[in-house]
């Protein structure tokens, strides 16, 4: 169509579209044609250094040699100088050995952190603060044991640790008598003796020890362990948020009862499979250094 | 001036886009602003499988994409290749299909990502029955719209229709070979392609949705409401015929850039990597040709509401086009891939770019769409003021907090152990979580104002008979 031109004077190509549109014959700004044909000869520059066409057996490899996989195996290069002493020296201690120097236990700390922080602080909380059913593993409280061989035992083949589902066993009332009588020795108070009658009387000192602090045996070296069965005379619950009816739940359905559908949920999984055992050696130095090491 | 274009041009589906595409910006930005918080303030999804963060991300995204972008883009072009055509529409019962198709479609979106039925491939979850809908009435957009160009009463085909009609191609191009999957249900497929190839499919689209819809389809808008809003001539001919080819050759190569050290070959990457960088200069030759549309008319922005929208949203365009080259760079790419500078970078192309252009535009189709005058001016330059604080403030954020994260997952201390874990950058993160949320709501805000304003718009149009006036003025020749 040979539209007359509205807007005489101004240059434009002569095409006009819905009254006004028009397009000016300028010419590109001179910087941005000379950044267009850079930025071909950029191309042609990188396709020369770097690999960038698939042609024949082998891509053109790039004058440079560079390679995703050499730039990986150049950089753990630098991190396994630096590291290699120490993991040399480490590989043929063991933890209390490692424990023993100052400077090494330094570096398997520092080394264990993130180990930490990838495998265990999801359940335990950063720096082992503990979460609602995950223990705490900064203080001196331990289900089973806090000596660097049971930490290495726990880390490597997990724990499970089990108690019987009472209801049924118990009735409501007694069930409620050592509930109570199980706060009363978390806050300090001697115990009831209808709850000390029950807890012996049903057995419950088997597990939990005759003072209810879950002892169970004195080890040769004078250490004492338990086999995970809790502490009833200190202020640390093993199920949040404690008190008397979490109590109350743990007696009446028990801890890892199969078929007992309210049961407490208490797994700690084994990572033997997962992580090396210089990993795991590691790991016991950490956890044994958060707090409560034995 | 505008005497007779109800009778010429089929104006009453670009109306309902242009409606539907604002009451979609605001939902798209709630649940963008609800998932943002989610990550700041964590019980905010309330243990509820359908509403974690998982599920209603892609719900945002679907939203603004294609749910809000869609809506724009079949609203301005249906609008723009009438008007630069001079023709009405090729066929007005196939532009309907469109609209109910789309919006069909959006309501499929909405149902089926909460419940967790997804191909799991960023940008094209949607399952295959729904693909097979896009793909139709993707097509009879295109159709539709290439055949009212077919019968076009211009001699030439103005600049914005090249824009659409590379988007369209290319568009149906990528969805159709990326969302190839092999049906085993209703709502569960496999993707014919495995491994690293369906990686490399997936981002080829991932990053041409970008180039194709959000760029192409974006600057065939800016090409008809700059001009159009400022009252100018476009500054070069010559410029939108050459950035025009060198998006439409370069943008297809790009995608690689997404997978720099995985399992894609070496040679993809760096490839992907070059062309990125070549395609800065390309870019900003739309950003360039619209903003000096407006020399000697600067002073219009002092004014102009509207204008102001577009040319800030070409300010986006050209800083988001030089952020992502350069952070395809494997040297770059290397800090920022899979921190928060990804999705800040998305957000200053997202809401400073392609919100930008078409709020701008949906403002322009108002006042030419009813008739009228808008409702409130202030609000305009209200909205304007809040899209843009708000966009700036998640942007920042999000730098911030990306390249923190970056630095933090590599740093070593003295030992050449990592100094942190990942839980400690999580930590680091929550202020510029927070942060990010508030930019998002001030976003919010402004367009919640916006659709208070266009809806109180159309009631003056109503009370005021405008429209109706203006439909029964005979066609002019």
């Amino acid at each position: 169509m040979a539209e007359h031109n509205p807007f005489p004077g101004e240059n434009n190509t002569g095409h006009i579209w819905d009254d006004n549109l028009r397009e000016l014959n300028n010419p590109a700004p001179r910087w941005w044609m000379i950044g267009f044909w850079a930025s071909v000869l950029w191309w042609v520059g990188y396709a020369v250094l770097y690999p960038m066409w698939p042609i024949g057996q082998e891509p053109t490899p790039g004058i440079l040699g560079w390679s995703q996989i050499l730039e990986y195996e150049r950089s753990l290069a630098q991190v396994t100088e630096v590291r290699a002493p120490f993991e040399e020296r480490i590989a043929g201690m063991t933890a209390d050995q490692i424990l023993a120097d100052p400077g090494l236990t330094q570096y398997t700390l520092s080394s264990a952190k993130v180990l930490f922080g990838d495998y265990c602080s999801a359940c335990h909380g950063s720096g082992g603060a503990g979460n609602p059913g995950f223990p705490v593993l900064a203080d001196d409280d331990w289900l089973f044991g806090g000596t660097t061989a049971k930490l290495a035992e726990s880390i490597a083949n997990g724990r499970k640790g089990a108690m019987t589902a009472h209801k049924g066993i118990l009735t409501d009332a007694e069930i409620d008598t050592l509930a109570h009588w199980v706060v009363e020795l978390s806050e300090g108070q001697p115990g009831s003796e209808q709850g000390w009658a029950l807890y012996r009387g049903k057995g419950c000192n088997a597990c939990h020890g005759e003072k209810a602090n879950g002892i169970l045996a004195q080890l040769p070296d004078g250490s004492v362990v338990t086999v995970g069965a809790a502490n009833l005379a200190d202020g640390i619950w093993r199920f949040e948020p404690g008190g008397f009816e979490s109590a109350r739940h743990t007696i009446a359905y028990g801890v890892n009862q199969p078929g007992v559908e309210q049961t407490r949920d208490a797994v700690m999984p084994g990572f033997a499979g997962r992580l090396s055992e210089q990993d795991i050696k590691k790991l016991v130095v950490y956890v044994h250094e958060l707090g409560g090491g034995k | 001036m505008e005497a007779g274009l109800e009778q010429k041009y089929n104006f009453d589906v670009v109306r309902w886009f242009t409606i539907m595409a604002v009451v979609y910006l605001v939902v798209g930005a709630f649940v963008g602003v609800w998932i943002a918080s989610e990550l700041a303030w964590p019980f905010l999804n309330f243990d509820s499988p359908y509403i974690s963060f998982g599920r209603l991300r892609p719900v945002h995204t679907n939203a603004v994409i294609f749910a809000f972008g869609g809506c724009v883009l079949m609203a301005t072009a249906f609008y723009t290749v009438q008007r630069t055509c001079g023709v009405r529409l090729w066929s007005d019962k196939l532009a309907w299909f469109v609209f109910w198709g789309w919006n069909a479609i959006i309501v499929l979106a909405v149902i089926t990502l909460p419940l967790g039925f997804t191909q799991a491939k960023e940008y094209a979850e949607l399952e295959w029955p729904i693909d097979i809908l896009i793909a139709v009435v993707w097509l009879a957009f295109s159709f539709n719209f290439m055949m009212t160009i077919a019968k076009r009463k211009t001699s030439h085909i103005y600049v914005s229709n090249w824009f659409f009609l590379g988007m369209m191609v290319m568009i149906t191009y990528l969805h159709v070979v990326n969302s190839l999957a092999i049906p085993v249900g209703l709502f569960k497929s496999y993707s014919v392609f495995s491994g690293v190839q369906d990686a490399m499919i997936q981002w080829w689209w991932g990053h041409n949705a970008v180039g194709f819809y959000l760029t192409a389809g974006f600057l065939g808008i800016m090409y008809y409401f700059v001009p159009k809003q400022a009252n100018r001539p476009i500054y070069s001919y010559r410029l939108s015929v050459i950035h025009f080819w060198a998006l439409m050759f370069g943008y297809v190569w790009l995608g690689a850039h997404h997978l720099q050290y995985t399992a894609l070959p070496d040679w993809a990457g760096s490839l992907g990597a070059a062309v990125s960088l070549a395609m800065i200069i390309p870019s900003w030759g739309g950003a360039v040709n619209g903003m000096m549309t407006l020399s000697g008319a600067w002073d219009k922005l002092r004014t102009d509401y509207v204008l102001r929208f577009l040319i800030i949203a070409l300010a986006f365009y050209a800083m988001s086009t030089f952020e992502g080259p350069v952070m395809s760079l494997k040297t770059v790419n290397a800090l920022s891939h899979y921190t928060d500078w990804t999705v800040g970078h998305v957000h200053s192309g997202a809401l400073g770019w392609v919100a930008g252009i078409s709020i701008g535009a949906i403002y322009h189709l108002m006042t030419r769409l009813w008739h009228t005058e808008m409702y409130s001016e202030k609000l305009v330059n209200f909205h304007f003021w809040t899209a843009t604080i708000g966009t700036v403030i998640y942007i920042v954020a999000m730098w911030v907090s990306g390249i923190m994260q970056g630095l933090m997952w590599r740093a070593y201390d003295e030992f050449g152990t990592l100094a942190y874990t990942f839980v400690e950058s999580v930590d680091a993160m929550h202020p510029y979580y927070a942060m990010r949320a508030i930019g998002g709501m001030i976003f919010l805000f402004g367009a919640i104002v916006m659709l208070f304003n266009i809806l109180m718009t159309v009631r003056k149009s109503v009370s005021e008979g405008s429209l109706n006036k203006a439909r029964a003025l005979p066609a002019a020749a």
